[in-house]
């Protein structure tokens, strides 16, 4: 009974912590300007994400050893060396836009200017790094982030014409939309589901969590049930952009116009269980991406590193953390928009997927660090499609920035 | 030495985790240092072949990726008598702090993070 418990609250804590500030953004701007025609690349992130991450947490259950580790070993220390600097860039530009995220929640509520949120929600993540628990951080966030669910509520409550919005769902570019911009578009969704700090936390945190070979099946299931049910919430926020917003041609400059058609739906309530859940969701993964910036450098460089230590017994882990959340701030203080720098930074997740990815799908086929749990044929064949997709966006994803004017 | 078992130095010393007799991290092997064999000359027949004396860390890392040699006061050793166990990690025989490869971590531990409050407490 106390293990279908411990299940169920890691299936629900996956569901919660699948959606993150891009995946919020992406999905209602999508929404918002292609209808469905784009859901199609979400279910193909989803799919990659759920194969990829059951994979680095099965290489860190059966070898003990976390994403970054296994990065530096494969590629050496100078290719592993120039991975970690393109990785932990993004990876902190993840981190400068979920700041951002959770000011832009805040200001959602209270309307008070996000340059005010911003170092409160800056210090907020810090204090809970730097002193909660590993569980207490991850179940917290991710059941609270289930408030979301009122964005898939919303679609039935909206009671769209299903026979016009059914035949949207074949990928095809609106008449309204340049091929190039559709593209564009499909790449930051991919990289919204697949940002590589899902990877980076999902194996690190199967360490900190003292994963070993029998709890296999049980990440199996966060992963394989989990996931795909946080990525029907994303597509759940694109359908209601899709069928709000859509038609009145309004476009997705703030969080304001995400839960627009939350609020005509269910009115207050449900844009109370919609506020909780962004906030939730988005604070959730401002601390997983900032232990992420952690968990890279000091895996490369060999530190001690860890929630499960005294902050004293991995001290270089939680400086780099703290010089990390502190360049967020301050890249935010400067007055950017916090929308614009999501928008950036799915897409270069994007680009940096295939510095992941690769290394994983290597070790996870290594004699050595595998043994009997080694990749089967079936795993292999998908991951191999899927890798090809990754590269094909992650080259395409520059030229078609510059050819769109990212999306305009 | 134990006979019987092959390790390639190249694919399963270098750049691996080291970690220390309770299990915590202490540096990446950065590089290797092996024992003096004769330069440039003809190897009588009988001679020892080279084993490796030390673990390198720190300055040898810049130096393995942009090339040149630190200062050999600079290098940090971790002598390979204290290496217990070769897998997906090299396991030491002693705690980490007894270590020099790991000054850095104890004066971050001491100028910063131990400075600020609850960094020496559990996490709650």
């Amino acid at each position: 009974m106390k293990k279908l418990l411990a299940l169920a609250l890691g299936i629900l804590t996956a569901i919660g912590g699948f959606v993150d500030i891009g995946d919020l953004v992406t999905s209602a701007v999508v929404g918002s300007r292609f209808g469905l025609t784009l859901v199609w690349v979400t279910v193909l992130g989803v799919v990659g994400i759920s194969l990829y991450a059951n994979m680095a947490g099965r290489v860190a259950a059966v070898s003990g050893r976390a994403t970054f580790e296994i990065i530096r070993e494969r590629l050496g220390a100078r290719a592993g060396l120039a991975n970690l600097a393109a990785s932990f860039l993004v990876n902190l530009m993840t981190v400068t836009a979920e700041i951002g995220g959770i000011a832009l929640v805040f200001q959602l509520v209270t309307g008070i200017s996000p340059m005010l949120w911003i170092p409160l929600a800056g210090f907020g993540v810090w204090v809970v790094v730097w002193r909660a628990k590993f569980s207490a951080l991850e179940n917290a966030t991710g059941l609270l982030g289930l408030g979301l669910m009122v964005f898939a509520v919303a679609v039935f409550l909206l009671q769209p014409d299903w026979g016009h919005l059914a035949p949207q769902l074949i990928p095809r570019i609106p008449a309204t939309e340049d091929g190039s911009t559709y593209w564009y578009y499909a790449i930051a969704l991919f990289g919204a589901a697949m940002t590589p700090y899902e990877v980076f936390f999902f194996s690190s945190g199967g360490i900190e969590e003292k994963w070993s070979v029998k709890s296999l099946g049980e990440m199996k299931a966060n992963v394989l049930v989990g996931f795909p049910l946080g990525g029907l919430l994303s597509i759940s926020i694109a359908v209601c952009a899709a069928v709000v917003l859509l038609p009145q041609a309004i476009a997705v400059t703030s969080l304001s116009q995400v839960v627009l058609p939350v609020i005509q739906a269910g009115g207050t309530l449900a844009f109370a269980f919609a506020v909780v859940g962004m906030a939730a969701a988005v604070f959730g993964a401002a601390l997983e991406s900032t232990l992420s910036s952690g968990y890279t450098i000091a895996q490369y460089f060999g530190w001690s590193w860890g929630k499960f230590r005294r902050p004293a017994q991995a001290a270089r882990f939680h400086l780099v953390m703290l010089i990390g959340l502190i360049i967020a701030v301050l890249v935010l203080l400067t007055g950017v928009d916090p929308v614009a720098v999501t928008e950036f930074s799915v897409v270069f997740s994007a680009i940096a997927l295939p510095l992941t990815y690769i290394p994983i799908l290597i070790v996870s086929n290594d004699k050595q660090y595998m043994g009997e749990f080694r990749n089967g044929m079936l795993t292999n064949a998908l991951s191999l499609i899927f890798l090809a997709i990754i590269l094909v966006a992650s080259i395409a994803a520059i030229p078609l920035m510059v050819i769109t004017g990212a999306g305009q | 030495m134990r006979a019987g078992r092959v390790v390639d130095a190249e694919f399963q010393l270098i750049d691996r985790q080291v970690i220390d007799s309770d299990g915590v991290p202490i540096v990446a092997v950065d590089d290797l240092e092996v024992s003096d064999v004769p330069w440039n000359e003809d190897l009588p027949r009988g001679t020892e072949a080279p084993v490796v004396e030390n673990l390198l860390s720190g300055p040898t890392l810049g130096t393995r990726i942009f090339g040149g040699r630190p200062p050999e006061s600079r290098w940090q050793r971790i002598a390979w008598k204290h290496v217990v166990d070769v897998g997906t990690a090299l396991t030491l025989d002693a705690p980490a702090d007894s270590f020099d490869a790991s000054w850095t971590e104890r004066w971050v531990r001491n100028h910063v993070v131990g400075k600020i409050p609850g960094g020496h407490h559990d996490p709650e």
